[in-house]
Order: C-alpha cells, then structure tokens, then sequence
C-alpha cells in the first residue's frame, strides 16, 4: 500500500509541533502532507503590521458585540482587531460543558496555530520536572528523562533561535542562547535588591524565541523592538511555523501544505494495529475524505489531539481504539495564571525605555527546589514581569493638564505567576453524546477543575510575590488574584500522556501510540506533569525526537 | 503574554484611580454584554456641548485640541461600541447641569459660552460643585484622554509614534526624549 500512497506521512495541525513535524519529517526524505483546520496566512502576509492604533479599525478595541457573537472564548487569550484572523470563531466551533463547568479552550484559526500568536516564552525543563510524578508518587511517572531530552533541546534552540542568560541554575537549564534582551535600568536595580534580600532567589532576563541576532541563512532578522509580535513578524524575528520551520519544510519540495482542512479522525485498521490515514473534511465545501499515509503526526494541539484520538472508533462504539489503557482524555492540565503584583521602582527618572522589547524578567521557581520542603503545597511557580514607564497621571484640565503629561511618570513594575497543575485521573475531556459540530464531529465536553493543591500553590504566589516586591524596596506595592479558570493560561496540556505502561498511558516515550506504532502525538497532549514553565519549546525539542524515531523506524521496516 | 499591552490598557495605569466603565471594558474586553445601545448616543445639542467641552479638557495649544483629533466622535463611537444603557447618563446629566448652570451664570447657553467661561463651568464640575452630577467630570475627562491619545495627534503629533525602533536602550536618557514615546 506504501507504493501507491501519495504521502509517506500526515501531519495534523501547523502549530509549534505540527511545523517542527513537517520540517524534520520532509529534511528526512519523506513526502509529507500537512493539514490544518485554519485559514492560509503566509508569511509576510500580516494584518496591521507597523500600524499606530489610529490606523487599525476600531482603534484596536473589540467591538463589543462582535466579540460577544464570534470570539466570547478567544476574548481571553487577547484577540484584538490587529490579528483577529489568526484566532478561532467560537461560534462557528463549540466545544461542550457540563452545567457548572468552565474552561477557557482558546484556539487559534489560521496556518501557523499558535505559533504565530503565542507568548514565545522559551525554557527547558528542569531534570526534576520530569522525576517529580515518580517522586512524589504521583499517578503519571514519565518514561524519560531530562538527558533523552538534552541533545533534542540543543537541535531545536539553535535553528529556531532562543535569546536568553546563561545562569547555571540546576532548576532551570539553560538552552542555546543568543544573547539575552537586555534588562532596563529599573530592573537592573530590581535584580540587585531582590537578590540581596532573598538569598537564593533569582530575577533573569526573559528566555524568549524572540531573536536577537540575525539568521540569515534562514532569511530572519533579530528583533526590531516593536512589540507586536502577535500581529505577525515579516523579520522572522520570532518563532513561527511562517517564520521558521514551513520555509524549511517547503525547501525540500516535498512537503504539501492543505489549510481549511479539519480532521475528524484517524482511520485504523484493527488487524494489522496501524493507523491507514486520516479522514479529512474540507471546511469550504464540507467535502470529506480519508487519505492515506504510512505514518501520521497528530499535531492538532494537545484538546483538539484528544478529540481526534477519541473520535477514532469502531463504528457504533463509544471506546476509541487508542483507548485500551482508558487513560485517553484524562490527567487534563493547564498552568495556572491570574495572580500578579506591581508597584513602583523609586529613582532612575533620569532614565527611559528606547524600543519596544518583547518580554521582559524571570523569577524563576523557588519552591521546593529542594526535596522535603514544608511550603503545605507540591510543585512551584515563577513570575514573568517587566518594568517600564508611562506618562504622568493627568492633574485637572485644560493647558496645564496637557502638557503635564509630556513628562514621563515614575517606574512602574508588574509580574505574574504561572504555576504548576497536578495530573488528576477524573480532569477529563470526552466526546458529548449528543452534541455535534458543523462537520458532524462529536464536540469535545470538558470536565476539568483546579483542586487544593493549586488553590494552595498561587496563594502562596501572591503572598511570596508581594513580600519580595515590598522588601525589595518598592513603594505602592499591590496585589491581585482572579478565578483559576482552566484555559486561561493557554497551556492546556494532557490526555494521551505517555508512559512506559501501556495500560497506564496512551504514548511510549518516543510519542508513539501504543496502540498504533505508526501513529504519533507530539504536541501538549502527550504530557504526563506540566512543570511551571512554559511548555513550547519542550514539545518542540519532543517532535523532532518522535520525528527522528519516526523515520528510524521506518527505514528499519517496523512501521 | 505579559508584553501584550495595548495603548488602552496602559491607559489604566496613567489614571490611577477607577476607569469608567465603557473605558475599563474596552481596555480589559473581559465582561460580558449586557445589553447594547444603539449610536447615536447623543442628541445634536448634546453633541455641541460635548464637542466644545472636550475641547476645553484638552485645548489647542502648541498642537492640536481636542476637536482636531476626533475626539467628540470617538467618545460616540466609544460608548456606542462598549456603552451600556446606563453608561451615558452620567454623561447626558453632567452636560445638561452644565448648560443649566451657564444660563444662570453668564445667561446662555454653555455652548455659547466664552472659553474662559467654559473653563469656570468644568472647574466647578471638577470641585464637585455641581450638585447631583458630581461624578460626572471624572468620567468624561477619561473618555477625551483616552480618545484624545489613541488618535492620530495624540500618537504622533503631541506624542511620538516610532513604528520600527530597530534597537532597545533601557536606559535612554530622558534628557533625549523630546516627545513621549509611544507604543
């Protein structure tokens, strides 16, 4: 069947993983068709790039009955008029709740997924977020470790680009860096009092896939600091599948890329334990077809991978034929936001910003570092924050107001948490029983809550972030905290975790599924734990893994 | 994400003290709709006023006012596009206590009024000395800042707008900065 297959491989969705997928598979030999249910947006091909706000409709405000129709979900993952396109119409694609539920599924809706809106916050895990499951005791130990890892972090920071400071922390490994964005003048002085204060404690610059040295070999040049990255980069300064990886793939001639091209499932044959293709429906002209393949990537992003994989069933059967572990769709996580602080850095009113720059400062964790803390909770967190300076406040009216504003106002500093979620059998997505989509695809019903632990976990955040700020010396310092809703942080992650068991787990350690060898998932789905950082770079460096694995296997006649 | 500040959202920050609503929800586009109106909001007398008052908030001076940057429309379109019925009466009562209050005052109409007796009419506003309408001058002294420095004379002519900066200094002298660098 091979012989006559117009593909060697699929790969579903053109994301951080997806694209890292098509790259290495196609840099390998193999024909490679990669799909996704978004609109075709190629790279240079941005909305509003450059543009003051004045000349963007609206003034870049959502209207507020457009918002509340079409992007009442992708609201919260900061859609705005500039880069709309690239986010998910929510009325057009519903998932489902139960009455009470919430979660925030934030998608994207164009080629690129995204990679081209995402925060591009870059860093690896720490050998320890990979041993803490086992540890601990927690259900999900990993089937790798930090040094499967290491050599696959390497590959992928140097070719996408990864600006960071070298700071041999062993909680934090450092990647390939490009020299790191400056820190300002305001967080300079930060840096020097908060770790004076807080022995042990560390303020970094920002590890960012944002550049900072040219890659002309790859047609990219660094950033230029205006801080729009979410509208698209025609620099190629930042991380994208447009940037990055869909020019790679498309140098070799041998990749096809199908945009409005969304997935129900994955077709399977039961007697030979293999996956023969996709089944595809085109979201112009609703038309649906199964194509062929050898191997399949599924890429979708971690919930849409988990609706793919559920959805691939014996007809007329509720039990997915990835599911013999009955782990599928289940052990849901997402970091955990919504906790911040700021105040003012006194002094340095001599000084300013010139540029705009991407980022900003790292705290990286602190919490049970190391083993057998009493801290009342598992896991930690860090905070992500910068300082920067706005206008002075307006006094009055009239003239005086005016030009009183001329003047820049003091230094102002804010950060945020993003904590780690705990892997919990009974956080789960499903397929509804009923409820269906344009496309007749069972929508996805989720049923996923923050439990003691977290709640625990970002209390301590803003307690810690607090006191660090005021003994650091700011003035006005203040705190808040909004409702943990899973979504928010837009790390959902989970559901076909892997595993050595395979009757604990729905992937092996190389992303392949047990149940299918030719199958692989190497986006968030396959995550066991979600550490406290940020996790692109890690399913990056986890694609090409399963990629090179991939095609090792195939040459070797196993798959 | 945390870099993912708009001009609006800054503007929060500038004030320091509660934003009005349709000015909060427009910088932090997290609440849900409760019921929209329709524009226009204003009458056209109300639009006089609003148009001569905004102008009075942020004069013209060495660069354009107020009237020159668009911001009556905007405040319309602003309350038109966030606005909830009750958002503009606050607005609607503070312009007519002001109109009342320059008839007896100076014996016509607050559009009619001299600049400088204008002035003295939002003094009073903003003393709270306007009984019944005290919350009123906060309210629009936002909405024609923030309409005032999200257009294109607040970007670019009284702030300065540098589309591709190239570089990141910071520490740049503020001894350099001749205009307010926007982003």
């Amino acid at each position: 069947m091979a012989a006559t297959n117009k593909f060697d491989a699929i790969v579903i969705g053109s994301g951080v993983s997806g694209g890292w997928a098509a790259k290495e598979l196609t840099e390998k030999g193999l024909r490679v068709l990669m799909l996704d249910r978004g609109v075709m947006v190629e790279h240079g091909d941005y909305d509003h790039e450059s543009k003051p706000v004045y000349e963007i409709p609206s003034r870049n405000i959502m209207p507020k009955k457009e918002e509340e129709r079409d992007y009442f979900i992708s609201k919260h993952g900061w859609v705005s008029p500039s880069q709309q396109r690239y986010y998910n119409n929510d009325r057009l694609n519903p998932y489902a709740l139960e009455d009470g539920d919430e979660f925030h599924w934030i998608r994207p809706g164009a080629v690129g997924g995204k990679s081209l809106i995402w925060g591009r916050w870059s860093f690896r895990w720490s050998p320890d977020d990979f041993a803490a499951n086992k540890r601990e005791g927690v259900d999900g130990a990993w089937p790798i470790g930090y040094d499967d890892l290491a050599p696959w972090y390497d590959y992928v920071e140097k070719y996408a680009g990864v600006s960071g400071s070298k700071e041999n922390l062993p909680y934090l490994p450092d990647s390939k860096f490009q020299p790191p964005m400056p820190m300002n003048v305001a967080e300079k002085w930060l840096k020097q009092r908060l770790e004076t204060e807080f022995p042990g404690r560390k303020l970094i610059n920002a590890r960012l896939s944002n550049m900072t040295e040219d890659k002309p070999e790859q047609g990219r040049t660094k950033c230029q600091f205006r801080a729009q990255c979410d509208r698209g980069c025609s620099f190629g300064a930042y991380f994208s599948t447009q940037a990055v990886t869909l020019p790679a793939a498309r140098k070799t001639g041998r990749l096809t890329l199908r945009p409005n091209a969304v997935v129900s499932n994955v077709e399977y044959d039961p007697k030979k334990k293999r996956v023969t293709g996709v089944r595809v429906i085109d979201t112009e002209t609703k038309r649906a077809e199964i194509i062929p393949a050898r191997i399949v990537f599924l890429c979708a992003s971690a919930m849409a991978s988990n609706q793919i994989l559920l959805n691939s069933r014996p007809a007329g059967s509720a039990k997915s034929y990835f599911d013999n572990s009955g782990t599928l769709g289940r052990y849901v996580m997402d970091h955990l936001l919504k906790v911040g602080m700021n105040g003012e850095i006194p002094g340095m009113a001599e000084f300013t910003e010139y540029g705009r720059r991407p980022g900003g400062v790292y705290i990286p964790r602190f919490r049970n570092n190391a083993p057998n803390e009493d801290v009342g909770f598992r896991r930690g967190y860090g905070y992500q924050g910068s300082a920067s300076r706005s206008p002075c406040r307006p006094v009055g009216f009239g003239e005086s107001m005016k030009h009183g504003v001329r003047a820049y106002g003091p230094w102002l500093f804010g950060m945020q948490a993003f904590g780690e979620c705990l892997p919990y059998e009974d956080n789960r997505v499903s397929l509804h029983p009923s409820k269906v989509d344009r496309f007749g695809t069972p929508q996805l019903q989720f049923n996923v809550t923050f439990r003691d632990n977290e709640r625990k976990l970002m209390a301590d955040a803003r307690v810690q972030g607090e006191e660090m700020l005021r003994k650091a010396g700011l003035l006005n310092v203040s705190s808040w905290a909004g409702e943990l809703i899973p979504g928010d942080a837009i790390h959902e992650m989970g559901g076909a975790r892997m595993g050595s068991d395979p009757t604990k787990s729905v992937l092996n350690k190389w992303s392949q599924a047990h149940d299918a060898p030719n199958l692989f998932v190497t986006d968030g789905a396959q995550m066991a734990s979600v550490s406290c950082v940020n996790p692109s770079l890690t399913f990056m460096a986890l694609t090409a893994r399963a990629a090179n694995r991939a095609v090792k296997e195939m040459k070797s006649g196993r798959i | 994400m945390i870099d993912r500040r708009t001009t609006l959202a800054s503007l929060g920050a500038m004030f320091g003290t509660a934003l009005f609503a349709p000015i909060a929800r427009a910088a932090t586009a997290t609440q849900p709709l409760q019921g929209a109106v329709g524009t226009p909001v204003f009458t056209s007398a109300q639009k006089a006023i609003v148009s001569a008052l905004s102008e009075r908030v942020l004069p013209t001076t060495d660069t354009p006012g107020a009237i020159a940057a668009g911001v009556p429309a905007f405040i319309e379109q602003l309350l038109g596009e966030w606005g909830l019925p009750g958002d503009v009466a606050p607005i609607a009562a503070g312009i007519a206590a002001i109109d009342a209050r320059s008839r007896l005052d100076f014996g016509k109409a607050a559009v009619d009024a001299s600049p400088e007796q204008q002035d003295a009419l939002l003094t009073l506003a903003m003393n709270r000395q306007l009984p019944g309408v005290e919350g009123f001058f906060e309210i629009f002294r936002q909405l024609v800042i923030t309409g005032y420095y999200t257009s294109e004379v607040g970007i670019a002519a009284e702030r300065e707008w540098v589309p591709v900066p190239g570089s990141y200094d910071g520490s740049y002298p503020v001894a350099k900065v001749t205009k307010i660098m926007v982003g």
